[in-house]
């Protein structure tokens, strides 16, 4: 499937890493934390149902809420214990959005629930349907539910011949973040034996793991487990370190030189894509019928002494794993993910999620910009950098730029829904402007917008089709009415029909007479 | 770890850049070209730097005051200095004091401030006050000073120079102690216009000592010390190379055809490239982003609309130079570029592969 040489996407930013701290050292345990706080979140759709209750007893891998959606996923108890409380509390997402919080205090013995001894999966369904009993999602960031991405498949030209291809994205390619970079070089077998099984779920003919080139040694330890494992239809690609390469639009774009149509996903070109997390998850739910409770999490940034790579439980609240890292008093952003795209945290009493790759603390004089927002000069810088070929610029001029005029139609127009919101314009943006919360604004005040006239038309085509009933009843029963009385001027047929009428009534009259 | 945390969206970690510094790149990559003028037309052009650089200031803040715009940002992000200098190469170097000053009030006043300020003019300020000065002021611009040496402005055969004194006083008083009208004399492009109109053929005008090997004497090295300063402006990333390449390159694609039909009265191609403003056009004028066009294929367009009209204009028009007119009928005509060339985005291009 990779088309040599690599093609290059759009724009793109050379940025510092700022990753060795962090990834030079093996993973670690981040231990038992006081409690547990699990979010029980679904990707879109209804919530999940809860199955515990204040005061229950759980084990480890209890099931504890069961998605009511295709887009939801399993939650399971890192560990066991005791439920202490059910409440709505800041998630590790965008503004800190409340959702629905099981507190879990661990009991400190660890026990797990009885295994629910699984035969090893045979049919591509068996597959499937073992990923979302361990309730796996990608673990790149957008927690997409990983089994929606296997429902279409398998994927095959006219002759027959499969040719679909799962890349493993491992391009980690905002600055800080180490955890995959760490989990290729400790768990080179969990993950070739990982992106076996999705090859099999997705009866794909391939698999290319994608690195980025500046990481060294990843490439020789998964090559040489591939070898082991004589595999023949996996590769590792390095590919060159621009941010943003690990998104997916343009990674796809980098191996194929493809690009994924604007409204379609990168299956449209035959290609599945998974975090490097997600494949080594995948191994422990069908190898080791162990649910996804637990993931690698890097603890960086400026105020942290000791940045390090930590596989911790799902629910394991912020605070505990700054303690173990030493983070300093002179934290003035704590992110979760990257500096590019992460999200600022409003305090540190916030559980762990699946998605959650980084927990980033920065000082202030690393996070306070220089100057207030100028005018845009529109020096185009961000038009050179835009990975998805946008005008940044003109999308501010139309989101921004007239307050008489609604120009958000413009802004559709010149692509706003096609931002992947990456920060590249933002970041080069001599003005500090903060383009992307513009673009952010700009698309949910356009979806709300949209859906806004939807309504309103559903509700006009409502009322024109009940007047439109009406009518349609009203003249039926006219013509009904119509035709009998048609009937009766015919002196005859009104003869045979009186009677008939004569003959009912007289019936009924001795028939309750008999009661 | 009580304390509030900032909560601010992403990016979290500050950019390199600022606007100043993209305008103080702007100024260093103008500081050859600068040296070049005062080395072949003499101190004339520091004193014209001088008068627009204060004046600009000085309307900058009376305007920012008066639309109650925040002083210290606005004032120290160099735009106004940049605007001035852009300004200064163009004119002649022993203008009168006023007109530095008009021209700044045209620039800063009416073709900024009246539009809205930094980043919202549609117009090239330094081109707008250019163009008032050009319609204004003619006789102040057609009278130059012939290239000389530094200590010995307007110094031609055996012809008394002007000092630096006499320059001061000829700006600020319009009197002088020696002849001026003896010293000074046409910009190339006006000389070849005059000579036109007077039945030369282009080759007897250019025998005059103005000229140089390409352009005029001491034009064409500044045009050279602009072109360096252009290339550092490509190499910092601070222009692109679209506008530069369509300015020059669509200056020679379209004075060739006429050279080659009657040599006599049209200019060579070099001649264009290496007289007047186009130089200055092509890597500082039309490289403005805020009244040029945003996109690559934008940018292309408008570098060769103001190459076709700076030739039409000096071929045919009444004017010797027409950059400054071509620069402003360009900026009139960004937006509906920028409309039509809007480029297709990131899984937007083939329709249904």
């Amino acid at each position: 499937m990779v088309i040599e040489p690599l093609s290059h996407f759009h724009g793109g930013l050379v940025l510092r890493h700022h990753k060795k701290k962090s990834c030079e050292k093996e993973t670690r345990s981040a231990g038992l934390p006081e409690s547990l706080v699990i979010a029980i979140k679904s990707n879109r759709g209804a919530a999940p149902r809860l199955l515990v209750e204040i005061g229950d007893r759980v084990l480890k891998g209890q099931i504890i809420a069961k998605p009511e959606h295709i887009m939801g996923s399993y939650s399971h108890a890192p560990t066991s214990g005791e439920v202490i409380d059910i409440s709505n509390l800041p998630s590790a997402s965008p503004d800190a959005i409340p959702a629905l919080c099981v507190t879990l205090k661990p009991d400190g013995k660890d026990q797990w629930s009885e295994p629910t001894r699984l035969k090893k999966p045979e049919s591509r369904q068996e597959i499937i349907d073992q990923i979302r009993a361990a309730g796996i999602v990608g673990l790149g960031g957008a927690g997409f539910p990983t089994h929606i991405k296997y429902y279409q498949a398998p994927f095959s030209d006219s002759a027959g011949n499969k040719n679909s291809t799962i890349i493993i994205n491992g391009a980690e390619c905002e600055p800080y973040i180490s955890c995959d970079e760490r989990l290729m070089l400790d768990h080179p077998h969990e993950i070739i034996i990982g992106t076996q099984w999705l090859i099999k779920a997705a009866d794909a003919a391939d698999a290319i793991i994608a690195i980025e080139d500046n990481i060294g040694g990843v490439k020789k330890r998964l090559m040489a487990e591939i070898k082991k494992q004589e595999i023949t239809n996996m590769t590792v690609v390095k590919v060159p370190t621009i941010y943003p390469t690990g998104g997916e639009k343009q990674l796809v774009k980098v191996l194929t030189g493809k690009e994924v149509p604007s409204d379609q996903t990168p299956y449209s070109l035959g290609v599945i894509m998974q975090n490097v997390a997600t494949a080594k998850a995948v191994y422990d739910a069908i190898e080791l019928h162990k649910p996804l409770i637990e993931r690698v999490v890097t603890v960086t940034g400026d105020s942290v002494q000791d940045p390090q790579n930590y596989l911790t439980l799902i629910g394991t609240p912020f605070s505990h794993l700054l303690a173990l890292a030493h983070c300093s008093d002179s934290v003035d952003k704590l992110i979760i993910g990257g500096p590019m795209m992460g999200y600022a945290m409003p305090n540190a009493e916030i559980g762990i999620e699946k998605t959650t790759n980084c927990l980033l603390a920065l000082p202030e004089d690393c996070t306070k910009p220089e100057i207030a927002p100028m005018p845009c000069i529109r020096c185009g810088d961000c038009v050179k950098v835009c990975p998805q070929e946008l005008l940044p610029q003109q999308l501010l001029w139309y989101i921004n730029g007239n307050d008489q005029t609604n120009d958000l139609e413009k802004a559709r127009d010149h692509h706003v829904f096609d931002c992947i919101e990456c920060g590249a314009c933002s970041w080069v943006c001599p003005s500090h402007i903060n383009l992307v919360d513009f673009y952010r604004f700009a698309k949910s005040e356009l979806v709300y917008l949209d859906t806004k006239k939807a309504k309103s038309e559903q509700a006009q085509k409502r009322f024109e089709d009940r007047e439109a009933r009406l009518e349609r009843i009203k003249a039926e029963r006219q013509a009904k009415r119509r035709s009998k009385t048609s009937k009766l001027t015919d002196k005859s047929s009104a003869k045979v029909e009186i009677s008939a009428v004569l003959a009912r009534i007289k019936k009924q009259t001795e028939e309750s007479a008999d009661e | 770890m009580n304390k509030t945390l900032n909560t601010s969206s992403a990016p979290h970690i500050p950019s390199r850049i600022k606007v100043q510094t993209v305008m103080l790149w702007v100024c260093l990559a103008l500081v050859p070209a600068t040296f070049a003028h005062l080395y072949y037309f003499g101190p004339g052009i520091l004193i014209q730097l001088v008068l627009a650089a204060v004046s600009a200031y000085l309307f900058e803040w009376w305007c920012l005051k008066w639309r109650k715009q925040p002083i210290k940002p606005f004032i120290t992000d160099l735009s106004a200095l940049v605007t001035a200098w852009l300004f200064v190469l163009c004119i002649s170097p022993i203008a009168p004091w006023y007109v530095a000053v008009v021209g700044m009030f045209f620039a800063i006043v009416v073709a900024k401030h009246l539009y809205g300020g930094l980043g919202n003019n549609i117009f090239n300020p330094a081109m707008v006050a250019f163009a008032v000065i050009l319609i204004a002021f003619p006789q102040s611009m057609s009278l130059w000073l012939p290239p000389g040496g530094f200590m010995d402005v307007g110094a031609i055969g055996n012809q008394q120079g002007l000092t630096f004194i006499e320059q001061l006083n000829w700006i600020f008083t319009g009197h002088t102690t020696s002849h001026i009208d003896a010293i000074t004399t046409a910009t190339p492009l006006s000389a070849i216009q005059t000579g036109l109109q007077q039945s030369f053929s282009l080759s007897e005008i250019i025998e005059n000592p103005i000229f140089g090997d390409f352009g005029g004497l001491g034009w064409e090295w500044i045009a050279n010390w602009l072109f360096l300063g252009g290339a550092f402006l490509l190499y910092k990333r601070i222009i692109t190379w679209h506008i530069p390449a369509a300015v020059l390159l669509t200056t020679i694609a379209a004075a060739t055809p006429f050279y080659l039909f009657n040599n006599d009265v049209f200019m060579s191609p070099q001649q264009h490239v290496f007289s007047g403003g186009i130089m200055l056009a092509a890597f500082f004028i039309a490289t403005d982003p805020t009244s040029g066009c945003s996109s690559f294929k934008g940018k292309i367009i408008f570098g060769a609309g103001v190459a076709i009209l700076t030739v039409l204009i000096r071929n045919f028009g009444a004017f010797p130079d027409g950059v400054a007119f071509a620069v402003l009928l360009m900026n009139m005509s960004a937006p509906l570029i920028d409309r039509v060339t809007v480029p297709t985005p990131y899984g937007k291009k083939t329709k249904g592969d």
